[in-house]
């Protein structure tokens, strides 16, 4: 990926080309939902005929398909939006092509982003390039598959409880979230709106690091979006002398699965050697952040999902034919949405219903809180950063959890508690295990990612994300 | 705790959304089984010393009252299923309130 700003230079054509070659050559991942050769060359024209090359001139880049494109459907992988085309593009889609990337696909995901494998895609599962038997992770696997098989250098996500840094770490490529309101969500098709973030896949932390410097900042189209500059570039380094790193003890319990446990003691040994400081810590309420945000998530997906009704986008369906709106409503929503998302609207009404309200939701709110908490009393408390595993074990088996929703939940067990708190995190390649990828994961306060960016850029200075921890 | 077939009819009818018969059953095993999980916080005594968590900004930040509309690739028309002179049709309205 080209470095050069200012200058104006060519490449988009090519780029064009190439990038075509390879989205057609990875067509059996089945990670994309739309892309076409004319649109890679049209955006390649484009980028050429741009006065001043940006800081991602002739990038190929690649969509999760619930960020809205003028120029291709964005369905969230959902038969509710099939064939919907947006009459404007998000923020972050404006700002990457004035940057000089192009979009080059919208890539395949869990519907509406409910899910940690990609195999909830009403359009079929992604397949783990590393493992074809395996899944990507999800939400954001089609996002994550794309740029493991490096048929682009990034990518963008989103994150409602982990849906980048899980895949990134299923995948073996960077995977970042920024604190909440750094990024607009304007154009995000909204699932949980107190959780979401876009985030980015990249093949490098540099990479990732451009794109977050180009999508975050204010946006005055988005209300919850902070005055915040810009992430900057980080300062790469190449140690972590004077760097306090916590190890929270919830994150490594003693049965976390050997490989992983092998892959984040080389890594902790690795940042020791470049002079980082480690310290146990505790974030108690750590062990309730699954449970609480599949309330809290729910809860703001059911009311976010009302919109879906028949009446203003996608096909409409009514039973019998000549019923009421009700019939309209009903119809249209237990058509179009698939297992998955229907689960977590029911489960997110029911939360949400008189009687259960107190005992489910204000209960949640209050754990939410108190997870919050524990991550800033521990930043209070002179740590800088925390690292912990980013997923309990590597890619599991296509099917292997699809049968129990909560065991497919539990693989978000590591990232979820992030979210809630609305902080910076992302994952990092750390090593191997029988060939699978394996993540960790760097934690840092509100608003600091260019120093975590900082941190992870000294580790894969290091760490080679490729070789076995076992041997 | 459990969910049974008709609560999962109840939420659903809340919900606005069909359910068949045939999956009312493997319907309510899920939901209980999510709800029974998410019931764990239960085992939490009440605590409410920490600040309620907000998330964004601590004040949603006013823009000037500028209307500034953001200028459409297509109208409507392109991707609603049924719009006629500047309108989303809809069937005819029934009774909104359950009896």
């Amino acid at each position: 990926m080209s470095s050069g700003e200012g200058e104006k230079r060519g490449g988009g054509d090519e780029t064009a080309r190439e990038t075509g070659a390879r989205l057609a050559a990875a067509e059996s991942l089945n990670a994309t939902l739309h892309w076409s050769q004319e649109a890679l060359n049209a955006e390649g024209s484009r980028v050429d005929a741009m006065q001043q090359a940006g800081v991602l001139h002739a990038v190929p880049i690649a969509l999760k398909d619930n960020i809205v494109t003028t120029g291709q459907p964005s369905t969230c992988a959902s038969k509710i939006l099939a064939g919907y085309t947006s009459p404007f593009n998000a923020t972050v889609v404006d700002r990457l092509r004035r940057a000089g990337a192009m979009i080059a696909a919208k890539a395949n995901m869990d519907e509406f982003a409910m899910g940690s494998s990609t195999e909830h895609s009403a359009y079929g599962r992604v397949k783990n390039p590393i493992d074809h038997d395996r899944v990507p992770g999800g939400s954001s696997g089609g996002s994550a598959a794309l740029v493991a098989a490096g048929v682009v250098p990034v990518a963008l996500g989103s994150e409602t409880g982990g849906s980048v840094r899980q895949p990134a770490s299923f995948c073996g490529v960077v995977g970042v979230k920024p604190s909440y309101g750094r990024v607009s969500r304007y154009g995000l098709v909204a699932f949980g709106s107190s959780l979401d973030c876009i985030s980015v896949f990249g093949d490098t932390v540099l990479n990732a690091s451009r794109v977050l410097s180009v999508i975050s900042g204010h946006d005055p189209l988005e209300a919850t979006s902070v005055r915040e500059a810009p992430i900057a570039l980080p300062a790469m380094r190449k140690d972590l002398k004077g760097i306090t790193i916590g190890l929270p003890r919830e994150y490594f319990p003693a049965d976390l699965h050997p490989g992983v446990k092998a892959a984040t003691d080389r890594a902790i040994a690795t940042m020791r050697e470049l002079g980082a400081t480690f310290r146990e810590v505790s974030l108690p309420h750590s062990k309730y952040a699954v449970p609480t945000y599949y309330i809290v998530a729910p809860a703001e997906a059911a009311a976010n999902l009302a919109r879906f009704d028949g009446v203003r986008y996608g096909p409409r369906h009514i039973e019998p034919p000549d019923g009421d709106v009700r019939a309209l409503y009903q119809t249209t929503r237990g058509t179009g949405f698939g297992p998955e998302v229907r689960r977590r609207i029911l489960v997110g009404t029911y939360v949400l219903s008189a009687g259960y309200y107190d005992s489910y939701y204000n209960k949640a709110q209050q754990l939410r809180a108190q997870i919050a908490h524990d991550f800033r009393a521990v930043f209070a408390d002179g740590v800088d950063y925390l690292f912990t595993p980013t997923t309990p074990t590597p890619a599991f088996r296509a099917g292997e959890k699809s049968e129990d929703p909560v065991a497919m939940y539990l693989a978000d067990i590591f990232v979820c508690a992030v979210s809630l708190a609305g902080l910076p995190a992302m994952s990092l390649p750390i090593g191997r295990d029988a060939g699978l990828p394996i993540g960790g994961q760097i934690i840092a306060p509100y608003f600091q990612e260019p120093g975590m960016l900082a941190v992870a850029s000294a580790v894969e200075g290091v760490v080679d994300a490729t070789a076995e921890v076992r041997g | 705790m459990s969910i049974g077939k008709e609560e999962v009819v109840h939420v659903a009818r809340l919900a606005e959304l069909a359910v068949s018969e045939a999956e009312l059953q493997k319907l309510a095993d899920q939901l209980s089984r999510i709800v029974d999980f998410v019931a764990e916080l239960n085992e939490v005594p009440a605590d409410t010393s920490a600040p309620p968590f907000q998330a964004g900004p601590a004040m949603t930040p006013l823009r000037e009252d500028i209307v500034s509309p953001v200028p459409l690739a297509r109208g409507p028309g392109s991707f609603a299923p049924v719009f006629i002179d500047g309108f989303f049709v809809v069937p005819r309205l029934g009774p909104m309130e359950e009896e």
